[in-house]
């Protein structure tokens, strides 16, 4: 597929597990490393694309050609080059979607400052993660569970397709359980690509494109998917 | 008589209920983590309140019967078993008996168990010896009416006090620290008191009409040299006039001296003492969360969930760390986590404790799980690991979670970049900042949900998402609508909080 490529900067403590689980559920991943070692490292653990470049460097981030990869992961070491990386990348490719790791506690705010479209807080998730643990210990091992176990409960999001038997139903009204899996809510793209929960109390009209996201066993939400492509559902 | 004492003993000793009575009395009077021990300070407290307010009131008025049978029978009768219990704890007779038993047997030798039999009482009597157990005994005297000047002895009652509350207790303590120094002082003042007294007693005697014997000279020195000066005797002749200006001169200096003393063994300690206070206070309390390091990800941890912590604690090993807690507004102490005896000050018998390691040292981190697994296996445990490499050792060390943020980090780019949607999701799940969360009810065997089907709860009237329920460690998700809700069940639902509060409401009620 040629949606699913990655350019992920950086191969150290983020990336190089991170560019391991990409591989693992299919996507094409170019690492870009500044550092000798790591780009080494890169090579050795079968990235034959790796590039080891100088990312400081306009010229040579326009030759990587980012525009032709759908995401752009900024999750360099070296903090200070992963602000300036965000801001050479955003500058030069407006159009892009950057992701970044923020790795102390004020960076999340100069990376959303640089451009970064997104910045996962490395401090800001954990505190949160702690929270958890202590007020609602089950709930967070099981949504762990729900994340990191591929085979056991997921959730998965899937777009409504046309002619789908969903269509016009209201998210009131819906009951899933008859096919193993749980509603959790749904982007609708009408009200703006906000993620709409369904325990939000808003009653809502699903149409052709909109997002739903469901939670349930893997191979009962495979089947649903194919499920809702279908006129009449048979259950 | 040798047999009888000897069965008696050993009787006492392999008694379990015995032992499990005395350790109980003892550990009231002596731990100051029990629970009940703030009811027997308090009851003491009121006893001798009462009984000096009584002997105060009798100087001009009379007193009630039943009020002064309260003061003689009762209060008697609580102190004279106060002591009695005190000196039953202090040790056991038994043990010495016993074990000059065994030794007899181990070694061929007599048995005499008259010799360890002393041996005990002896260490009895020394306990009786110490002032605090004098204090004791003269507090139970005032109820013998007879003598007037024994009433005075009720003010031994006041002295019980000393016992019973803490502050003075640390008063004590802190100015026992000086002892030398004020020592020394004492001497000093006692020789030039005494050495002023007896000159002017000397010079003046026959002159001055108001000094009458040496005491009186004795007590003009020391007014005048605490810079009280009554004037009730003043020196007459130029000597005397003399010497009191020395000595006022080197009182000035003595009190000064004195003061600075005191305040700078105050000073020493007042940071101890305040951090005292801090861990007493979290003590009270039946669970409370200690938080071992204050760093990048302790700070964000406060500032998120600054509203929702109740009952924490803040231990860093850096001064600078405990400084900027404090001005962040935190509870916070100077401790180094990985030492027992840190630890050890907290409350582990009597509350739920979880400790929270968030070092950036994985070292350290481990170190202090083990601390606080070695002092109880009770005190639960979350723990930071920085390499995930050493997962295992965590584990070994007993950590009851780990929290992995290089993981978690990776899991959440992860999401976001394979499943865009499912990442807003579990962010806003996660964060518990959007309208929807997930939580647990934790039923209990009263719960009025017992027994109810899930179908006759209807979740969604209630605008609750019901995920699933955890029974015995196992996650049923989305069970039959007919599955009866069990004691014990862990239900996982997800909705607002309101849409929660109103639920737990609804049922929040016994059968």
């Amino acid at each position: 597929m040629v949606l699913k490529n990655i350019l992920l900067f950086g191969y150290g403590k983020h990336g190089k597990p991170l560019a391991k689980g990409l591989v693992e559920d299919g996507f094409s991943v170019v690492v870009v490393e500044s550092d000798k070692s790591f780009y080494k490292q890169a090579k050795e653990d079968g990235f034959k694309d790796a590039v080891y470049a100088d990312v400081t460097k306009d010229e040579v981030l326009k030759a990587l050609n980012p525009q032709e990869y759908v995401k752009l992961v900024c999750v360099m070491d070296d903090e200070h080059l992963n602000v300036f990386l965000t801001l050479s990348l955003h500058s030069l490719f407006k159009e892009s979607y950057i992701l970044a790791i923020a790795d102390s506690i004020h960076a999340t705010k100069k990376l959303k400052m640089a451009g970064a479209t997104k910045v996962v807080d490395l401090y800001e998730v954990s505190a949160n993660k702690i929270y958890n643990i202590i007020k609602r210990p089950v709930a967070t091992k099981l949504l762990e569970k729900f994340i990191v176990d591929k085979d056991g409960i997921n959730f998965q999001e899937m777009i409504i397709p046309k002619n789908s038997f969903l269509l016009g139903l209201m998210t009131d009204d819906i009951d899933f359980s008859p096919y193993g899996v749980l509603l959790v809510g749904m982007i609708d793209e009408n009200l703006g690509h906000a993620f709409i929960f369904i325990t939000a109390g808003i009653n809502h009209e699903l149409s052709a494109g909109d997002t739903i996201v469901c939670i349930g066993p893997n191979d009962k939400l495979q089947a649903f998917e194919e499920e809702i492509k279908k006129k009449e559902s048979k259950v | 008589m040798k047999q009888l004492l000897l069965s008696l003993a050993l009787r006492l000793r392999t008694s379990k209920r015995y032992k499990k009575s005395k350790d109980s009395v003892r550990d009231l009077f002596h731990n100051p983590k029990n629970p009940y021990k703030k009811y027997l300070d308090l009851t003491i407290i009121f006893l001798i309140v009462t009984s000096v307010a009584i002997l105060i009131y009798e100087v001009k008025h009379p007193v009630p019967q039943w009020l002064d049978n309260y003061d003689i029978y009762f209060v008697f009768f609580v102190f004279s078993i106060e002591y009695i219990l005190r000196l039953w704890v202090h040790n056991d007779l038994s043990e010495f008996i016993t074990e000059e038993f065994h030794e007899s047997q181990f070694l061929p030798r007599k048995f005499d168990p008259w010799k360890a039999l002393k041996e005990g009482l002896k260490e009895k009597l020394q306990y009786m010896m110490t002032p605090a157990a004098i204090i004791d005994l003269l507090a139970i005297f005032p109820a013998y009416r007879a003598l007037r000047v024994l009433r005075i002895f009720v003010l031994f009652r006041v002295l019980k006090l000393l016992r019973y509350t803490k502050s003075i207790n640390q008063f004590v303590e802190v100015i026992s620290n000086k002892k030398f120094e004020l020592l020394t002082l004492l001497f000093f003042l006692i020789f030039i008191v005494m050495i002023a007294g007896i000159v002017l007693y000397v010079l003046e005697e026959s002159i001055n009409p108001n000094i009458e014997s040496l005491f009186d000279a004795v007590y003009w020195a020391l007014i005048t040299m605490s810079t009280v000066g009554y004037g009730d005797i003043a020196p007459v002749t130029a000597e005397g006039k003399t010497i009191s200006m020395f000595i006022i001169i080197s009182g000035i200096a003595m009190i000064s001296f004195a003061t600075s003393v005191i305040v700078s063994a105050f000073s020493e300690r007042l940071v101890e003492l305040k951090e005292n206070r801090i861990i007493e206070q979290i003590n009270k309390n039946k669970s409370f969360l200690i938080v071992c390091g204050y760093g990048q990800m302790a700070k964000m941890f406060f500032k998120q969930n600054k509203d929702q912590l109740d009952n924490y604690i803040i231990l860093d090993k850096s001064e600078e760390m405990v400084t900027e807690a404090r001005k962040d507004g935190y509870n916070a102490i100077h401790e180094d986590a990985s030492r027992y005896s840190t630890l050890n000050k907290f409350n582990v018998e009597h509350s739920k404790i979880t400790i929270l390691c968030l070092t950036s040292s994985d070292v350290e981190n481990i170190y202090i799980t083990l601390n606080a697994k070695s002092i109880s296996r009770k005190i639960k445990v979350i723990a930071r690991v920085n390499d995930i490499n050493i997962i295992s050792k965590f584990e070994y060390a007993g950590a009851d979670h780990l929290l992995m943020p290089n993981r978690v980090v990776n899991t959440m780019v992860h999401t976001a970049i394979t499943q865009p949607t499912m990442y807003k999701a579990v962010h806003a799940i996660l964060t518990g900042k959007s309208i929807a969360r997930i939580d647990e009810i934790h039923v209990h065997e009263f719960h009025s949900i017992v027994g109810k089907s899930i179908q006759e709860l209807d979740f969604k009237s209630k605008k609750l998402l019901f995920m699933g329920i955890e029974r015995e460690g196992e996650f049923i998700f989305s069970p039959d609508p007919s599955e009866k809700i069990k004691s014990y069940d862990i239900l996982l639902v997800m909705g607002r909080q309101i849409s929660l509060d109103y639920f737990n409401s609804l049922y929040s009620g016994h059968h």
